[in-house]
């Protein structure tokens, strides 16, 4: 997204142009197709991991959407090409996809912004301490997702002290709650899919030549618009990096809306999970699956397209 | 000196000064001084230019003129308002960076018209089409800073501050990026820009050469001071001190004790030769000092030869180095006291060209010596390069 | 009766504690895995298990591979653990593995080995009886060798015998036993005395947790409106889905639990909850304000079975565990860790000897008059196991 700043021929009057020597050309090519095998086999091994672990499944995934809904694992499952499946699983399912696109869209949004002021503050006012925040940034990693999530049940519990303050504060009534609720999901997927959005956000941030601030402040911009007219569109790349990291993972997160909804905050990913387990019923997972990527994919290019990300630098 | 009537033109002296006035401007780092109280004239309309080493603080100077540094003491003033506490984007000053700093992001019309979409002045497209034709970029208009030479992204980043009509435009070692031949069409071009458009420029650089061919005004800067101001001729044919002497041009510079004032000129012992100076180009009380000469005002002759410059002539010289550059010869003279003197003699072919070994006497005009203070560090200022 | 030493050997972890959301993370990796290649169409996995029989080498190997629940035995390197006792009565070497954390999840992990009549590597699984009773039904399990488990059919409590999915014990032992009711935290509420009240009681509106294990709940649900868990038909279940609809709808329920509700319950977030009796044991240790209330619907009465699987190489081996686990003594030092309902009869009498605070808790020795109220949830076909579950996911994955 970021690398057609090389690609970018530098018009040099100067240069009269490279000499094509006919021998040159040959060897070029000879060397072309060593490197070519050389390249093949370098890649052989991606190539094989991806259709193991990817293609395969992913076709086995297909199949197993378009399966005959009146099998069982006990009679077994077979192909009918059953497309009434996917019309089957959205109607029934519809309110969960919907909301697993909402709570990550809320939560990258929440993301986005709590995720640029930080990287902002790291990119420029850390000075020597910045790898030192970058690394607590990273922190969280090292523990596992679902210890992280767990921690925030204990964190919103009604008897915890966030809902005694806002209790107290009046922001919530007397027997409100945090945990079991919307605002639990949103606040767990933000908080576990921050870093996602720090990071991209900070290296584009930091690469930012801090000239060109100077230079828009030079030219009759305060530091509001100078923000919006320069740090903003040039940290675009990593916006969009860093809302693609997080509202994809996000949008499929099941954990958080498990651990920390209630019967009403159902997602997709929750309803696939179960599906697969617990109700065996392949198709409708399968085609659930399939939709929520479909959705996802063709969101994302909707959003590049219209970021523009590739006449950014 | 135009009378302009404006709210708050009176300065707070009393006197109004329409130009760029900087008065005991010091910077102070954490760890250094980069600025040390200088006081500095711009007149309005003219080219100035601040010449000095690296790290000399002429860069700094122009930050805090841009306000992209905040002076530690001392006031900026402009066309008799106080700015030195205004913010940058309220100061009626622009500047040319260095390495130019053109938003990657916009293309070329874009940077250009920047300025003025800030301040949302009418007619932008036909300003900036005016612009462009002016630094010859018109069909560049929609490319990108990426995909333009550096000469061309030397004129965007020089039209995207013309533009807007700035009192003072900065420019700091706005040609350093590009390559000789380019440079030398470039510094005529922007000296004609400036000419066409009669803005005040502030020009920062550490090319001797490229500050005098522009400048009608060079500050030579050296250590965070100011160690003279004047016109470029000015400041070649009389330098006061050892550190301009060097830094603009090559000068012999040979130890001499005082042996007499008058009110016309001063006479020092050179080594036993006693040669005069005018007491205009003494600048030093003391009782030693360094009489200074350039190499071109040298004559060079045969030992005993009489040679058009009544006045100083120092005989006993052995030529120790030729080399023929064409439009002149440049010479190195082993004078009896060990001292290497340089001499640059005019290819007219009247004279002879000396070869290695020749025994030869130099001699000059007293009006072009000139006399500096012995304190000085006698290489302060000399490039490596010769 | 609380003795101060007790706490300290008690497990932390219950034996359901273990997340379900834990095996969900491995679910994407396991589904796709559960889809057999290649791809279209795939055969049923109901096997014959009498032509899946691998030669029982249990007398040259004295090995023995289990796959239990965590938490759900004694310190097992202590020295005189029943696990160590077993090793050196016997002479067999045990691998205990703790890999079952989830019915569903240990039924994906395994489907398609045995729906193919391959081994899994293991000689005794030991799962909850609605999963034990599928497993039967799709063929996976070796009948058990009646000779070799005197202790089985002599000690079984009579409460647990005569299930209507393996009447006769062919198949499996209860490994421990449980009883599904109510708890409630009396520190906060009064007591609630049934699942009516815990659906419908305004004070409770909000705080309240059902189990999300299928039989356990519907059981209840079914008993609410008038059916019998043991025995009931389409509509009957339909009149339970749409009761549980409606108290999910109202806002009675919290959240469908599966793991930590009891320390939920203990902090106040909930105040009453369905709950399994052995989880309230141990959970009273810390907080003697959670109360166990065998509801006026009745209490569901369940089990987790040793079975062995097909293509298991040490059965022998598998059903001397059996046996020696359905010693009394044995059985009565290993309900004095765990704190489920012990299967064995005269476990009672010798917990005298181990620890008498226990001796007349009615969640580890249940009374005659408790397990009279009791039900097992009617087994089902694959096809009903299926439908239900499917609607069951609809409304409580969450």
């Amino acid at each position: 997204m970021t690398s057609t700043a090389g690609t970018v021929p530098v018009v040099d009057p100067g240069d009269p142009g490279a000499p094509g020597e006919p021998d040159a050309l040959v060897d070029v090519a000879a060397s072309g197709r060593r490197r070519g095998r050389t390249a093949y086999l370098l890649m052989a091994p991606a190539v094989l991991w991806l259709a193991l672990f990817f293609v395969i499944p992913f076709y086995s995934l297909i199949a197993a959407s378009l399966y005959d809904p009146s099998g069982s694992d006990e009679d077994g499952w077979r192909m009918a090409y059953a497309f009434g499946n996917y019309v089957d699983a959205w109607q029934d399912y519809w309110q969960p996809f919907v909301r697993s696109i909402a709570y990550g869209g809320i939560a990258t949004v929440i993301c986005l912004v709590l995720g640029y002021v930080l990287a902002y503050a790291i990119a420029f006012k850390t000075g020597r301490w910045k790898t030192l925040v970058l690394v607590l940034v990273i922190a969280p990693f090292f523990t596992s997702f679902l210890v992280r999530t767990l921690s925030w049940q204990l964190i919103l519990a009604d008897d915890g002290w966030v809902v005694d303050v806002l209790r107290f504060l009046q922001l919530l009534d007397d027997d409100g709650r945090l945990l079991a609720t919307d605002v639990a999901v949103v606040t767990g997927l933000a908080y576990n899919f921050l870093p996602f959005m720090v990071l991209p956000l900070f290296a584009s941030l930091d690469k930012i030549d801090h000239r060109l601030i100077e230079a828009s402040s030079d030219l009759y911009s305060n530091p509001v618009v100078g923000f919006f007219k320069v740090t903003w569109p040039l940290s675009l790349p990593g916006v969009v990096s860093g809302t693609l990291l997080t509202f994809i993972p996000a949008a499929g997160d099941y954990i958080n809306a498990q651990l920390l909804g209630n019967t009403n905050t159902r997602v997709v990913g929750s309803v696939i999970e179960a599906q697969f387990t617990d109700a065996n019923q392949p198709y409708v997972a399968g085609a659930l699956s399939m939709t929520l990527m479909v959705v996802i994919v063709g969101m994302v290019l909707v959003y590049v397209r219209r970021a523009g990300t590739e006449e950014l630098l | 000196m135009s009378l302009r009537v404006e709210a708050g033109v009176e300065a707070a002296d009393g006197t109004a000064y329409d130009g760029l006035r900087l008065r005991a401007l010091t910077k102070r780092f954490a760890s250094f001084t980069a600025v040390r109280g200088i006081d500095l004239d711009v007149p309005r309309g003219s080219f100035f230019a601040l010449l000095g080493p690296s790290g000399c603080g002429k860069t700094t100077t122009l930050r805090m003129v841009a306000g992209l540094d905040a002076p530690t003491s001392g006031t900026i003033e402009l066309a008799g308002k106080d700015i030195t506490g205004a913010k940058p984007y309220r100061r009626p000053v622009n500047t040319v960076f260095q390495n130019y700093a053109l938003f990657p992001h916009l293309d070329i019309f874009e940077n250009v018209a920047f300025g003025l979409r800030r301040r949302k002045v009418d007619g932008v497209d036909k300003k900036v089409a005016e612009m462009l034709a002016l630094v010859e970029l018109d069909a560049q208009a929609r490319k990108k800073p990426a995909q333009l030479s550096g000469g061309q992204q030397q004129r965007v980043a020089l039209a995207r501050a013309l533009i807007n009509e700035p009192e003072v435009l900065l420019l700091d070692e706005p040609l350093g990026a590009l390559d000789l031949k380019l440079r030398r069409s470039m510094q005529i071009e922007l000296k004609r820009i400036q000419m066409d458009v009669g803005l005040t420029f502030v020009h920062v650089t550490h090319d001797q050469e490229e500050a005098m061919t522009m400048a009608d005004t060079v500050a030579v800067m050296n250590g965070g001071l100011i160690e003279q101001m004047g016109s470029p001729a000015e400041l070649y044919e009389n330098p006061r001190s050892t550190f301009v002497a060097n830094f603009l041009g090559q000068s012999n510079l040979i130890e001499g004790r005082v042996t007499g004032r008058s009110a016309d000129e001063v006479t020092v012992d050179m080594h036993g030769i006693g040669v005069s100076v005018p007491v205009g180009r003494a600048h030093t009380d003391g009782q030693q000092g360094w009489v200074g000469i350039r190499p071109e005002k040298v004559l060079i002759g045969d030992a005993g030869s009489k040679l058009d410059a009544p006045g100083n002539t120092i005989p006993g010289g052995v030529v120790s180095d030729v080399s023929f550059v064409g439009v002149s010869t440049q010479y190195l003279v082993r004078m009896p006291w060990g001292q290497e003197l340089m001499v640059f003699a005019q290819n007219t072919g009247r004279d002879k060209i000396f070869r290695h070994g020749d025994p030869v006497e130099l001699s000059w005009r007293p009006e072009y010596a000139f006399l500096l203070d012995h304190s000085q560090d006698v290489r302060a200022g000399a490039q490596e390069d010769g | 009766m609380i003795q101060p030493h007790q706490p300290a050997r008690r497990s932390t972890l219950s034996r359901r504690g273990l997340l379900r959301g834990g095996g969900a993370v491995a679910f994407a990796g396991l589904s796709a895995a559960a889809l057999k290649l290649p791809f279209f169409s795939i055969d049923g996995v109901a096997v014959e298990a009498a032509e899946c029989v691998a030669p029982d080498v249990s007398e040259s190997q004295r090995e023995l591979i289990i796959s239990n629940w965590t938490g759900y035995i004694d310190p097992r390197r202590a020295e005189d653990s029943t696990m160590s006792r077993f090793q050196d009565e016997t002479g067999i070497s045990v691998t205990y593995n703790v890999d079952v954390n989830d019915n569903a999840e240990f039924y994906a992990k395994v489907r398609n080995q045995l729906g193919a009549c391959e081994p899994i590597d293991r000689d005794m699984i030991i799962l909850t009886d609605w999963m034990a009773a599928r497993m039967i039904n799709l063929g996976w399990i070796q009948p058990l060798d009646r000779a070799n488990v005197p202790n089985l059919h002599a000690n079984l409590i009579p409460a647990l015998r005569g299930v209507n999915w393996d009447p006769e014990l062919d198949y499996h032992a209860p490994w421990q036993s449980g009883l599904t009711g109510i708890a409630y935290n009396a520190a906060e509420v009064g007591e609630v005395g049934s699942f009516e009240e815990l659906l419908t009681r305004s004070d409770l509106k909000g705080r309240i947790t059902l189990l999300s294990e299928m039989a356990d709940t519907m059981g209840f649900m079914l008993k609410v409106v008038g059916a019998d868990p043991e025995e009931f038909d389409d509509d009957d279940w339909a009149n339970a889905m749409d009761r549980l609809r409606q108290v999910v709808a109202d806002g009675q329920l919290r959240q469908f639990a599966g793991n930590n509700y009891l320390q939920q319950l203990s902090q106040g977030s909930i105040v009453a909850c369905e709950a399994w009796s052995g989880d309230v044991i141990q959970a009273q240790f810390e907080n003697p304000d959670l109360k166990f209330v065998a509801p006026e619907e009745g209490l569901a009465l369940w089990s987790d079975n040793m079975m062995v699987p097909n293509q298991a190489t040490h059965q022998a081996n598998a059903e001397a565990w059996i046996d020696f686990y359905y010693r009394p003594d044995i059985a009565a030092k290993l309900a004095a860790w765990v704190n489920f309902i012990c299967p064995v009869q005269g476990a009672r009498e010798e917990m005298e000897a181990i620890d008498p605070s226990l001796v007349d808790n009615p969640l580890i020795f249940p009374d005659d008059d408790m397990l009279a109220n009791t039900w097992d949830f009617m087994a089902l076909s694959d096809e009903q196991q299926q439908r239900y579950e499917g609607e069951w996911a609809d409304v409580t994955a969450g």
